[in-house]
């Protein structure tokens, strides 16, 4: 139920102007790009859990980081949430064509000797089985043209902390958008997160002018 | 081989595209000339049927008889070719039919388990499974049956089950299972539907309202029968059925594919279809399925089977260790907040009380990548305030900061005291910990 409010809010927030980037669609493929830290991965649990009425859903961990109470409280529910573990290349790409063959949505970290072509077969199998799939890179970017949607992380600024006082509460990310899911536009988008599963997207910076043109 | 490879090999290939549909249509003969004989027979796939002959030997005497008259009524509508297999149980059966050849076309099993022994592992139909098996020293069923069962399951999940099952001879038997309530869902057509897209649309639409129904309650059917009315008075019937359970996509091709073949047929007026269009349509679900399951209000109902799949090859590649689900239960750090257990196990019970006051913990919002170990960390002290962060090959600089929470460590364990900071950088946040005047890396706010 946590996932239909915060999806309901992602929503709201498109209807003033800014697109739907955050909620996953069918077949659409989803990079995110920045390093750890940014709150990327946390982004990519709010997306999961807009998908997780609809069968459960996978995070293939490379590192073997992901820690199962940042996704709970990102609105997954913990008998939903399948976490495979796979950091050789060669398996991870087999791994994640199954998965994407039989779960609801896939968040998959990528090793960093993932080759192109298998990015690109993954890709194109998750057009066709119309799973959504998000890739986040550990090391680098994507190839370029592969995720419908690229999401690169500008600036996170965290709140609620001072001098050895408070402790960690609100953060906004700022990134930016670009792909064939903004048509061929680039926007900057700030996220606001207030620890919840509730992300709030700031529809002023959204509506932001778009900058060049890309694909 | 792929299309394109079988080009380049040769170019004046043809090639001729599967098509179930048509495939029933001719096949549809077939199934009415040994439904004349046999009652309630069971089409797998166009080409495959099962019958269970238990009532037709006493009528005709013996096996002997039954079988010879199947043969000449097959022979008679569709010519040499066919193959017969007779055991006590389908998965024998349909086994003793492959073994069977053109020359010999009939193959009877006399014990089932003796037979089931001696096939090899590739009768199970998946070549990866069969590798695996092979690669362990596993060449046969009988092997395979002589395997704990738990054994299996734990290595190979819901796959391993099946294939436990079908070696050791718990096939789904063909005879009839009482079902409790009716089920089916029946749609009437007026003026007749004489056009297969139209039918095919009904059948999606029909599939979907029977697997949504609430009285089956996220049961999911093995088999199907499909009921069908023409314009002249005559209804048709026939039985479909499925290893897995059926799905809506599954459901709704089955019953295109039957309807394809009553309309051809009584077009090309080659057996006793549909003549004169489909006035009735009828569909009923048996042998539901023992793990029926509730489903949300929104969910899938294709997703269960294929996931439980995905999962379960995934577990084949990477090990049963690596596919993972975690329950809450108490700690301070944020690894200690999480117990995981492996994918297609029962979740076991907490450990530590997640309702408990946990004094020292971390509080929410919790850091998304905590290291399974936590590794060293540079960070520069100015009298005990953190100013600088190595990350990588570049110092920065420490915005901001709250913390210690202390965590006293069970000493009589070993266990040091813990001081746990939380650092915010311009690159992100992060999650340290001090122990005996070393500072570790404990988590990322990523």
């Amino acid at each position: 139920m946590a996932g239909a409010v915060q999806l309901e809010q992602l929503r709201s927030a498109s209807d003033l102007g800014a697109p739907d980037v955050l909620s996953l669609q069918p077949g659409r493929v989803t990079g995110l790009i920045g390093h750890p830290g940014f709150g990327l991965t946390r982004l990519g649990l709010v997306m999961l859990a807009s998908r997780e009425q609809l069968g459960p859903v996978a995070y293939l961990d490379v590192r073997g980081w992901l820690s199962p109470p940042a996704a709970w409280e990102s609105g997954l529910s913990p008998e939903r949430l399948v976490v495979v573990r796979c950091s050789d290349p060669v398996r991870w790409a087999r791994v994640a064509s199954h998965l994407l063959e039989g779960v609801g949505a896939v968040y998959a970290e990528v090793p960093a000797r993932a080759k192109p072509a298998q990015l690109h077969k993954l890709v194109a199998l998750a057009r066709n089985r119309k799973t959504p799939l998000v890739l986040r890179p550990v090391q680098g970017d994507l190839p370029s043209g592969l995720a419908h949607l690229r999401l690169e992380a500008r600036q996170v600024l965290w709140e609620g902390t001072d001098r050895g006082h408070g402790r960690l509460t609100n953060r906004k990310l700022v990134f930016e958008a670009s792909g064939k899911a903004m048509r061929g536009m680039t926007r900057l988008i700030e996220v606001e997160d207030d620890g919840t599963n509730a992300l709030r997207l700031v529809s002023g910076l959204a509506a932001a002018p778009a900058g060049r043109a890309t694909g | 081989m792929r299309r394109r490879e079988a080009e380049a090999v040769c170019p004046t290939v043809a090639t001729i595209e599967h098509d179930p549909g048509a495939e029933m249509a001719r096949f549809e003969r077939v199934a009415v000339a040994v439904e004349t004989l046999i009652p309630r027979i069971e089409v797998v796939i166009p080409g495959l049927i099962l019958a269970p002959v238990t009532g037709a030997v006493r009528y005709f005497g013996g096996e002997e008889p039954l079988i010879d008259r199947v043969a000449k009524e097959i022979d008679a509508v569709a010519g040499q070719g066919f193959r017969l297999g007779v055991a006590a149980g389908p998965f024998a059966a349909r086994r003793a039919a492959e073994i069977a050849t053109e020359a010999d076309p009939l193959y009877v099993v006399s014990d089932d388990d003796a037979f089931r022994a001696m096939l090899d592992v590739e009768a199970l139909g998946s070549d990866d499974m069969a590798a695996v098996f092979r690669w362990l020293g596993i060449s046969t069923l009988g092997e395979l049956a002589a395997l704990p069962r738990e054994a299996v399951v734990s290595r190979f999940g819901p796959d391993g089950l099946r294939a436990h099952r079908l070696a050791t001879g718990e096939d789904r038997a063909t005879q009839d299972r009482v079902i409790a309530a009716d089920l089916s869902i029946e749609e009437k057509f007026d003026p007749p539907l004489e056009n297969l897209e139209q039918a095919a649309f009904i059948a999606r639409s029909l599939a979907h309202q029977l697997l949504e129904a609430p009285v089956m309650q996220g049961a999911t059917p093995h088999r199907i029968e499909v009921e069908a009315e023409a314009a002249d008075g005559a209804v048709r019937r026939r039985t479909w059925r499925s290893a897995d359970p059926f799905n809506e996509p599954m459901l709704a091709e089955r019953v295109r594919w039957q309807l394809q073949a009553w309309l051809d047929t009584a077009q090309l007026r080659s057996g006793p279809g549909i003549r004169g269009g489909l006035v009735r349509l009828r569909i009923a679900p048996a042998d539901l399925s023992d793990d029926g399951r509730q489903l949300a209000l929104d969910e899938d109902a294709l997703s269960a089977a294929e996931a439980q799949r995905a999962f379960a090859q995934t577990q084949a590649i990477v090990g049963n260790d690596e596919v993972l689900q975690a329950i809450p239960q108490g700690g301070r750090d944020p690894g200690e907040r999480a117990l995981w257990y492996r994918w297609g196990e029962n979740p076991p019970a907490p450990e530590r009380d997640p309702q408990a006051p946990w004094p020292g913990q971390i509080p929410a919002p919790l850091p998304a990548l905590v290291p399974p170990d936590p590794y060293p960390l540079e960070v520069e002290w100015d009298a005990g305030i953190p100013t600088r962060v190595r990350l990588g090959t570049r110092w920065v600089e420490v915005i901001s900061w709250a913390g210690p929470w202390r965590k006293v460590g069970r000493w009589w364990d070993g266990e040091y005291p813990a001081d746990r900071y939380q650092l915010v950088t311009s690159a992100g946040a992060f999650l340290c910990a001090v122990v005996q005047g070393k500072t570790y890396m404990a988590g990322v706010y990523d």
